[in-house]
């Protein structure tokens, strides 16, 4: 293979334009040699005659041109000059804004109650106070899962229960250790359809903390819960009549550090 | 996973995690609860003095802070004091 080297050289101006160019003998390579050469002479050419216009414009009297054209550069500097800065503080208000608005919008989402976040207001002196729906039944099912790395036998002791929004119910699930050893597991929860997880409340239960079980033992885990009775008001959930709830756990190893959820939304 | 699509955001309990029954203290109580769910078609509100029951042998056995009942929402089931005339259906 044998590369060819070409050098250009336009003789006033001792510019020169190395160009690189292959034997054409493969078929798709021959457009771009030929683009190149092409490309080649016109850059050439364009260069050949700003060098003349240069040099013809360097021969004429400047002088009397001289003053009008200081202050007209001038005003185009000046001009420039207010653009640039105008053109900065629109960047720099771009990246300010872009770091304030995830205060805002919280602060927004919270307002509103938009994307399905806790709205600001869920106390727990609610479970006192609400009246239970009686019309609205709702059929919460239980689903009962286990990481893989966990031995314990986990399920739900109900497969469903039928509640109304505003009373509280209980429901147990069970977990056994088979192994000779203990093992510690820690759970997570999720509420199916997502939307309606936001009336779904928890009063207590067995999730997020480190629950230890010895060698073949056996225990009941109670979750006692309400749906809010504002889960009939909200026309989103008109036609949800099934929820489901799901547990999953996992092994804990000893001295682990799990983020606990809520943090960021208080 | 779709980007822009809510996901589920869990939430810690209100009153925090249940410490595990080791020694099936209230396990008497969990059966009659769980007998009559089966019983009523596993309906809730058909059962719900028995889950106050269980929750009672809780709060005794030290396996769950103890709170007025009321708080936990069984306002309903409670007796009412002797001064009011009416009783609360």
């Amino acid at each position: 293979m044998m590369f060819w080297v070409v050098f250009l050289q336009v003789s006033s101006s001792g510019v020169m334009l190395p160009l690189l160019l292959r034997p054409p003998f493969s078929p798709p390579l021959t457009g771009c040699v030929r683009a190149l050469h092409c490309s080649s002479q016109w850059i050439m050419r364009s260069r050949a005659e700003h060098l003349l216009r240069r040099q013809l414009t360097s021969r004429l009297p400047m002088r009397r041109h001289s003053r009008k054209s200081r202050s007209q550069e001038e005003e185009w500097r000046t001009r420039n000059k207010t653009v640039l800065t105008y053109i900065a503080a629109a960047g720099v208000g771009m990246i300010g804004l872009s770091y304030a608005a995830v205060p805002l919008y919280r602060l927004y989402c919270q307002a509103t109650g938009l994307g399905g976040t806790a709205v600001a207001g869920h106390d727990t002196d609610q479970v006192e106070t609400m009246k239970p729906v009686k019309e609205r039944v709702i059929k919460v099912t239980f689903n009962a899962d286990t990481h893989a790395s966990i031995q314990w036998n986990f399920r739900p002791q109900q497969t469903e229960i039928y509640v109304v929004p505003g009373e509280t119910a209980l429901a147990f699930y069970r977990a056994k250790n088979p192994t000779d050893k203990p093992i510690i597991g820690i759970s997570t929860y999720n509420v199916v359809p997502f939307d309606a997880g936001q009336y779904f409340n928890k009063i207590q239960c067995f999730c997020f903390e480190e629950q230890r079980l010895n060698p073949h033992e056996e225990v009941d885990m109670p979750v006692f819960f309400y749906i809010d009775p504002e889960f009939d008001d909200d026309p989103r959930m008109a036609r949800v009549d099934t929820i489901t709830l799901s547990y999953t756990f996992f092994e804990a190893k000893e001295g682990q550090q799990l983020p606990l959820p809520g943090y960021s939304y208080n | 996973m779709n980007f822009g699509s809510k996901s589920f955001k869990p939430r810690p309990p209100d009153k925090g995690s249940f410490p595990l029954d080791h020694f099936g203290e209230c396990k008497t109580f969990k059966e009659t609860f769980m007998r009559c769910l089966r019983e009523n078609s596993f309906d809730n509100s058909k059962c719900r003095l028995q889950s106050k029951d269980y929750l009672e042998c809780r709060m005794d056995h030290q396996l769950m802070a103890r709170e007025p009942l009321q708080k936990l929402g069984f306002k309903d089931l409670m007796d009412p004091p002797p001064s009011q005339e009416e009783s609360t259906p």
